[in-house]
């Protein structure tokens, strides 16, 4: 045993194993068939397939009542997928756009069916992937937390300023096991919530990756009129990203898709649209990826085209801006208008690859829509949005720029890599606190009072990017790089570029809304690299209800 | 006729052994052959791996020679400042201890140095644990320390004639922000230690089993989000060097005169004038025998750097970046530790780890005011034995 194999030793011993793992994969690969066969998740389009909109499901006499189901597959694609089945007349559909009104009431009914085989945990939450229990609080109960297991989940509701509690937008507490009996959600959509895009998903900590990787994700709108888009044709488009083994320690295969279906050109075809020739079109998209930071632009021939970029993460801006590119970071939504196709040309829709920083992960430039155009506008089939009540009140945020600051912070996002199996630590640290790991049992990182108004300025002090997201509010983007923004808007999640190691932390500074009484309670703030925040980028906030 | 020719044959044969052994002078190479030795970290299979360094400083060579295997089982990786092999710092070391990270049982290794030979698998107490990632090990004369990663325990073992080791004990270590043991180093008896939450410690090891020098801090770098890893100790046992888990290029050194860690200095090189950039994360460290540079494994880049150290008072200025060491991120991904060939001045040659299976080869210059580090052609050499390689030592050792 002791002594050197020899080469032909240990070339038959790399035989046997490559052999077992044909045979292992081959095994597998029936499993995958006749998995498929059951279909447990609704197949997914094939590369080069016409792109469509999910399904609209409306509330109506004010009230939106859904129920879904959480399931688990490995598609014949080689990926897992985990789908949020919607049974619509009788065929199931997966992640419907949920669309709603302001004031109006959200009943969701989850029901948690994930089943193995799913992925293991990341290795690199292992060691804080326990949810706590509140003191006192019954067993088994879904607002108690408990261990997260591999099929345990729960829901984001992203950018909607409703109040962090169970059955509302709670994801510290609330944790749903496989086999529970449905979960109900039920919150009332704020009356003086803004239009736009928002998105619902997976947020169970250290399960939040693998479940939004395989596709857990789907759009919200709150309805309303934003201005200069009426009559215009809607397109709705969830960019996701799978990956072949969404745990692995360096990222592995990966694709970017397009309301499912994969935009891998030129390997394969790409997702297509037809346009009517020179009709312009709104369109509104989220960036659903776990990781990947997009900068969108479009091209109709060589020449590339303008956005009219209306609204970012779910808020109309102050003023359209106009751009050739968007960047927009995981979990970031923009909704714009592009220009009408020119009669006889074609155009693509593409990420123009994003640079995260010399140990950040690759965001290679990526077709993700061809443009092809038409006369005949019966083609196409867009749903129009319905007409939209007028606000109730006077928007949220309203007014938030000129408001002083009640406190300011600093905080920062840093990273450790010590070894080569990981853990890589993630941090995101308020000044004079020491960098630490999150665990769902920790303490608040902050803690405020309603009626507060913040100024936090965010350094990222890593080598790789970051998005800064935080629940329950949006934020004005008052500073980057400590240069003021001359119009802020008003944002969920914000890319953070990498230090270089030279020179002065990039930053944003943010003000903070805390004067919602509603959003009293306790939080997180985080990383929307989903793979960090499961490792432990995140932090949780206390808003206490003043007086 | 005959007979002359019988002399002629009886001399010539009497005389070629003085022949051969003569022109043999000048071509066999030293007595003590240089090896390079690797913890290969197998995890179906743990190896440690013989190559022999050889050739010029300009034309280095690294030749595989043998994987002894050490009938235990590695975890393929782990911390990177975790070194996972130890022998003493002297000529004469016979043994070289290897860590098995994987084994529950007979997780420290020991091979005969001369024969090539695996002689025993050690235990530790069912408490020490380090399959997250790795065990650390450091030595003396006397006792040798492993550092279990999981357990967050260190083990000590006395030292016994052919290679064996009898445990003695453990003791557990508490890092001030939850983290777990990496780095070690040993002077003497002063063992010092990094754990990678930013907190730093040392001990004495007077009476074997360690203990604590109550110096237990968080390193200056940590308040800028900079983490010791790796950890090397100057031959005087004056000070202390850490090379920290950073963006920038940065090591921090801590003066040990007081018979404990005095706060860090930290000297972030990777930036600035005469910045050593751009390599990323400077996780391993290692002195050259001289103690005139301190070489750096930048981590996460393709880079290893090296900075000028004064022994005598523990400044660090830059020094020198190599070229990117070729297959970085195609054949491998991390730089583990660093070893030099040579015993004296800066160890002509830097050997690299590169996770998880080759090792680089580096040629060293340096006038003690500008260095070089330039990668040679035959670099990298594959480590065929290996799923994970962070640790190589050579030997004979840096008499340090």
């Amino acid at each position: 045993m002791n002594d050197l194999p020899s080469m032909q030793k240990i070339r038959e011993l790399r035989m046997t194993m490559m052999l077992k793992s044909i045979l292992v994969l081959s095994i597998c690969g029936v499993v995958v068939t006749g998995a498929s066969a059951q279909q447990i998740c609704p197949p997914r389009p094939m590369p080069g397939s016409l792109v469509v909109n999910p399904l609209d499901l409306y509330s109506q006499n004010g009230t939106l009542t859904v129920n879904v189901t959480l399931q688990n597959q490995f598609g014949s694609d080689g990926f897992m997928h985990y789908c949020y089945v919607y049974l619509y007349q009788g065929q199931q559909v997966e992640a419907p756009t949920l669309r709603l009104n302001p004031g109006d009431q959200l009943v969701l009914n989850l029901t948690d069916n994930i089943q193995a085989p799913y992925y293991k945990f990341p290795k690199k939450s292992q060691m804080h992937m326990h949810i706590p229990g509140k003191p006192g609080a019954k067993p088994n109960d879904d607002c108690n937390g408990g261990m997260l297991m591999g099929g345990s989940t729960n829901m984001h509701f992203h950018g909607l300023n409703v109040p962090p509690v169970c059955h509302q937008d709670d994801v510290i507490y609330t944790l749903i096991q496989s086999g529970d009996p449905p979960f109900q959600y039920n919150f009332q959509v704020p009356a003086n919530d803004n239009p736009g895009m928002y998105w619902y998903h997976p947020h169970a900590h250290g399960n939040t990756t693998t479940q939004v990787d395989g596709g857990a994700a789907g759009a919200i709108f709150i309805e309303g009129t934003i201005p200069g888009t009426q009559g215009l044709p809607e397109r709705v488009m969830v960019i996701r990203q799978q990956f072949k083994n969404p745990n692995s320690w360096l990222p592995g295969p990966n694709q970017l898709t397009v309301n499912y279906q994969p935009a891998i050109f030129p390997n394969a075809s790409s997702p297509y649209i037809n346009m009517t020739y020179g009709q312009p079109e709104f369109w509104r998209l989220v960036n659903a990826s776990t990781q990947a930071f997009l900068s969108l632009q479009i091209f109709y021939g060589d020449t590339q085209q303008q956005f009219e970029v209306l609204a970012l993460d779910g808020v109309p801006l102050q003023s359209p801006i106009y751009e050739t590119e968007i960047d927009l970071p995981p979990a970031g939504r923009a909704e714009f208008i592009i220009p009408g196709l020119p009669s006889g040309q074609q155009g693509v829709f593409l990420t123009n690859g994003f640079n995260t920083g010399p140990v950040g992960n690759p965001n290679n430039p990526q077709q993700l829509i061809k443009i092809f155009g038409t006369d005949d506008a019966k083609k196409l089939a867009h749903s129009a949005p319905p007409p939209a009540k007028p606000p109730a009140d006077r928007q949220r945020f309203a007014g938030l720029a000129a408001q002083q600051p009640t406190t300011t912070r600093q905080l920062y996002f840093s990273e450790q890599t010590v070894g080569s199996n990981g853990p890589t630590q993630y941090f995101i640290t308020v000044q004079g606190q020491k960098p630490h790991v999150f665990h769902m049992d920790d303490p608040p990182a902050i803690v405020t009072n309603t009626g507060s108004v913040e100024d936090w300025n965010v350094e990222n002090r890593s080598g790789e990017a970051h998005a800064f997201h935080i629940h329950q509010l949006h934020f004005l983007v008052e500073a980057i790089n400590g240069v003021p923004v001359p119009n802020p808007d008003l944002q969920d999640t914000i890319t953070i570029p990498n230090w270089s190691g030279n020179g002065p932390y990039p930053s944003v500074t943010l003000r903070m809304d805390f004067r919602d009484p509603n959003i009293a309670g306790t939080f997180v703030f985080h990383c929307h690299i989903l793979d960090h925040e499961d490792a432990g980028m995140m932090a949780k906030i206390q808003v206490n209800l003043a007086n | 006729m005959k007979t002359f020719q019988t002399v002629l044959l009886a001399a010539i044969a009497l005389a070629a052994p003085l022949i051969c052994a003569a022109a043999d002078h000048t071509t066999k190479p030293p007595d003590t052959p240089t090896y390079l030795l690797t913890n290969d970290d197998g995890v179906l299979h743990n190896y440690a791996g013989f190559y022999l360094a050889g050739g010029t400083q300009g034309a280095p060579t690294l030749i595989f020679q043998k994987a002894v295997a050490t009938i235990a089982q590695g975890i393929g990786g782990g911390f990177f400042g975790s070194p996972r092999l130890t022998l003493l710092p002297d000529p004469s070391a016979q043994c070289v201890y290897v860590s098995n990270a994987g084994s529950g049982f007979g997780n420290i290794s020991s091979i005969n140095i001369q024969t090539q030979q695996h002689v025993g698998n050690f235990s530790a107490s069912s408490n020490d644990i380090g399959t997250s990632n790795g065990i650390g090990l450091a030595m003396n004369k006397n006792y040798l320390y492993a550092g279990y990663t999981l357990s967050n325990t260190i083990a000590t073992f006395a030292v016994g004639s052919g290679c064996q080791l009898s445990f003695l004990g453990d003791i557990t270590v508490t890092p001030l922000n939850g983290g777990w043991i990496a780095g070690m180093a040993l002077n003497g008896n002063m063992l010092v230690v990094t754990y990678i939450d930013g907190s730093i410690q040392s001990f004495n090891t007077t009476n074997g089993i360690p203990i604590s020098n109550n110096d237990e801090q968080d390193a200056t770098g940590f308040t800028a989000a900079f983490f010791p890893d790796s950890v090397d100790i100057t031959q005087d046992g004056h000070f202390a060097i850490f090379g920290d888990a950073a963006v920038p290029t940065t090591v921090e050194v801590s003066d040990l005169s007081k018979g404990k860690l005095a706060p860090t200095v930290q000297y972030t090189i990777g930036v600035g004038t005469n910045a050593v950039g751009p390599g990323f994360n400077s996780a391993t460290v290692r002195l050259s025998p001289d103690e005139s540079l301190i070489y750096i494994g930048n981590s996460q880049s393709a880079f290893v750097s090296a900075a000028f150290f004064n022994k005598t008072t523990g400044k660090v200025t830059p020094g020198c970046v190599s070229q990117p060491l070729s297959g970085f991120y195609n054949s491998w991904s991390y730089i583990g530790a660093l070893a030099t060939r040579d015993t004296t001045g800066t160890g002509g040659v830097l050997y690299a780890a590169e996770f998880p299976g080759s090792i680089a080869i580096i040629s060293v210059t340096s006038n003690g005011t500008t260095c070089t580090l330039a990668e040679s052609p035959a670099s990298p050499v594959a480590d065929d034995f290996t799923s994970g390689l962070l640790s190589i030592q050579t030997f004979p050792p840096r008499p340090f």
